[in-house]
């Protein structure tokens, strides 16, 4: 397929044909530090330069409460009812590759033994166009996590920043490559040559993955849990605004005298709830085991069950963490522990 | 920085304390809360406008972990935390080895210079630059000048609202909320065992993120904080969906002020004021 380009100014346009067909269409707004739906398409941004957005855009698909039934006393008898479905198709424009290469990570857990349709219909009807980033600072590691500012992983179409404003457009799936077709009269032949944008500094590789997971393996009593996670103070910042978190609790509630629902709300596991049995028991009974959990789940764990990193290296949870604790320092505190041994 | 290094090496020496919980700073410049057991340990201690945290949020969590006396670094208004937890009965004096630090001021954007315009809200009417009691003081400081204090322009005109714009207004606030809880977490005076928002057995609260269980939740923190709030303003800092927390902590702490007179963590002697009453309490705001 030729190779084609599209301008910022193009990009709005089919932002507006997007709205008029009543697609939801979600972006970062000029000056907007967070993914939110763009009613006026002019408010689109497309800077590959910016810092990631304060949270990932997982909430679109997998919103931080939602209802999956309703139920009302009938006489004895409980009536449930479904939640009524959103079928506005959704399209995120302009996700960075940490956050789009997250969607087919938390899709297989999401897949694994039950088939969440909830998180299903909506991803199934989506469309996720990327963009190259020329972001970098102290927390960013995604090339260490089998990622990279070009990644195309969980992208349908993916946008290389050009000069000028300009974009070279890949298509990734067959559902972009539709796209592409379908809006085909926006895209055009890149005749005048534009240079791709440079990076001004490489992320640097800072660990091994797999060193790290060969250690984990061995090293769940490892008296450095008794530190690492000390100052954590417990709450789950860090998850909900992480990209590839996806716990959740079930919970029941009321709506009207004899009416409820029940809702799958967002859920962490540095809260000291989120272990604790009926009986009172906690197997987790301290912040310092939570957090061996939440380093060996993204690390370890998944990588035994689903062979993918539970982390994109996006930085987030350090950025926004109230004690400053730095997810990256931690893994590359356990690079070096792994190299020596 | 070496006097408190020097005080901090000292005070675990001697064993005056079993662990010091103070500052130091990683490879990033980033200042974060740190543990030295260790007179080795003591030397990573590190005090600068970048010390945002209150580090008497540890005191509850340490206090029955360990025998011995802890060791805490404390900023003038983070001493009005210690100060409030004593008074609420939840660590004792004797207990406590304090370590004051006279206070220039903290940065708001840890990413940029400490600046009259990149300075935490609190510190623009700060009143507590050095500490008011102390087991030692790391003396050193740099004067600092205080600059407006645009909250109380903000909270003015709150006031000025109808009741239904104020509602509206932090209905789109609390909108944001995600329930991640940081606010409670990184309060030194949310040391409850089981929060009201974990009880099942009757909920009070949704705890659900949607608008209804999200106004349960701020609204019943803010109740909470009356007359107990030290201002520090950490829940603010620490809430990342950038819900302006402290206009409604601050609030509620000058409605105790002028009602009844109270201030919390003022006096490790003076009762509480939930926690005391008086015959000649006003009693005009019952209706």
């Amino acid at each position: 397929m030729e190779e084609l380009i599209i301008s910022t100014e193009n990009f709005k346009k089919i932002v507006k044909e997007l709205q008029e067909k009543e697609f939801r269409v979600i972006g970062i707004p000029e000056g907007e530090n967070k993914y939110q739906e763009i009613t006026v398409e002019k408010e689109l941004s497309l800077n590959s330069e910016a810092a990631p957005a304060g949270s990932s855009f997982k909430e679109y698909f997998f919103p931080k409460s939602e209802p999956i039934f309703f139920y009302k006393q009938n006489n004895g008898s409980v009536d449930l009812f479904d939640p009524i479905e959103d079928k506005k198709g959704i399209v995120v424009i302009g996700a960075k590759p940490c956050d789009a290469s997250a969607m087919p990570i938390i899709s297989k857990v999401f897949n694994w033994d039950y088939k969440d349709d909830l998180f299903n219909k909506r991803y199934d009807s989506s469309l996720i166009i990327g963009m190259s980033c020329h972001y970098k600072d102290d927390y960013c590691f995604c090339v260490s996590t089998k990622g990279s500012p070009e990644n195309t992983k969980g992208s349908d179409v993916f946008l290389t920043t050009l000069e000028n404003n300009y974009f070279k457009v890949a298509t990734i799936t067959p559902k972009g490559e539709a796209f592409v077709k379908e809006y085909g009269k926006h895209f055009e032949k890149d005749e005048k040559k534009h240079n791709p944008v440079e990076r001004k500094e490489a992320i640097p590789e800072h660990f091994n993955y797999e060193k790290v997971k060969t250690w984990l393996d061995n090293n769940f009593e490892n008296k450095f849990w008794d530190t690492a996670g000390e100052m954590c103070l417990g709450c789950a910042q860090c998850a909900f605004v992480c990209p590839t978190c996806h716990c959740f609790d079930l919970v029941d509630e009321q709506c009207g005298s004899c009416e409820g629902r029940r809702a799958k709300n967002w859920d962490a596991c540095q809260f000291s709830l989120f272990t604790k049995h009926a009986s009172g028991h906690n197997p987790r009974d301290n912040q310092e085991k939570r957090y061996r959990q939440r380093i060996s789940h993204k690390f370890k764990y998944y990588m035994d069950k689903f062979d993918d990193i539970l982390c994109t290296g996006c930085g987030r949870c350090a950025r926004g963490c109230p004690v400053s604790l730095d997810i990256l320092q931690v893994v590359e505190e356990i690079n070096a522990f792994a190299e020596k041994s | 920085m070496n006097e408190l290094k020097q005080i901090c090496k000292d005070v675990l020496t001697e064993k005056k304390a079993r662990l010091i919980i103070g500052y130091s700073e990683d490879k990033n410049k980033k200042v974060k809360p740190y543990i030295a057991r260790t007179p080795e340990d003591a030397e990573k201690f590190t005090f600068n406008h970048n010390a945002v945290n209150n580090l008497a949020v540890y005191i509850p969590r340490f206090k029955n972990h360990f025998e011995g006396k802890i060791g805490i670094v404390v900023k003038g208004c983070d001493l009005k935390a210690v100060t409030a937890l004593i008074q609420e009965n939840q660590v004792k004096r004797e207990n406590l080895f304090i370590i004051g630090v006279n206070c220039s001021g903290v940065v708001r954007d840890t990413d940029k210079d400490f600046s009259k315009d990149n300075s935490q809200i609190k510190c623009k009417y700060c009143q507590m630059k050095t500490p008011g009691y102390f087991d030692a003081i790391a003396e050193e400081t740099i004067e600092f000048e205080l600059t407006d204090d645009d909250q109380a322009e903000m909270m003015a005109k709150i006031e000025k609202m109808t009741a239904e714009e104020r509602l509206d207004f932090w209905n789109a606030e609390f909108e944001k909320c995600i329930k991640c809880y940081a606010c409670r977490q990184v309060c030194p005076m949310c040391y409850c065992e089981q929060c009201i928002a974990e009880k099942s057995t009757p909920k009070w609260i949704d705890t659900s993120a949607t608008p209804r269980g999200n106004f349960a939740w701020n609204t019943i923190r803010a109740f909470h904080m009356a007359g107990r709030c030290i201002g520090c303003h950490e829940c603010e800092r620490a809430c990342p969906m950038d819900i302006p927390l402290s206009l409604l902590t601050r609030k509620m702490g000058m409605v105790a002020s002028a009602e009844f007179g109270y201030r919390p963590g003022m006096s490790i002697d003076e009762p509480t004021l939930i926690g005391s009453y008086s015959t000649s309490d006003k009693e005009d705001f019952i209706k």
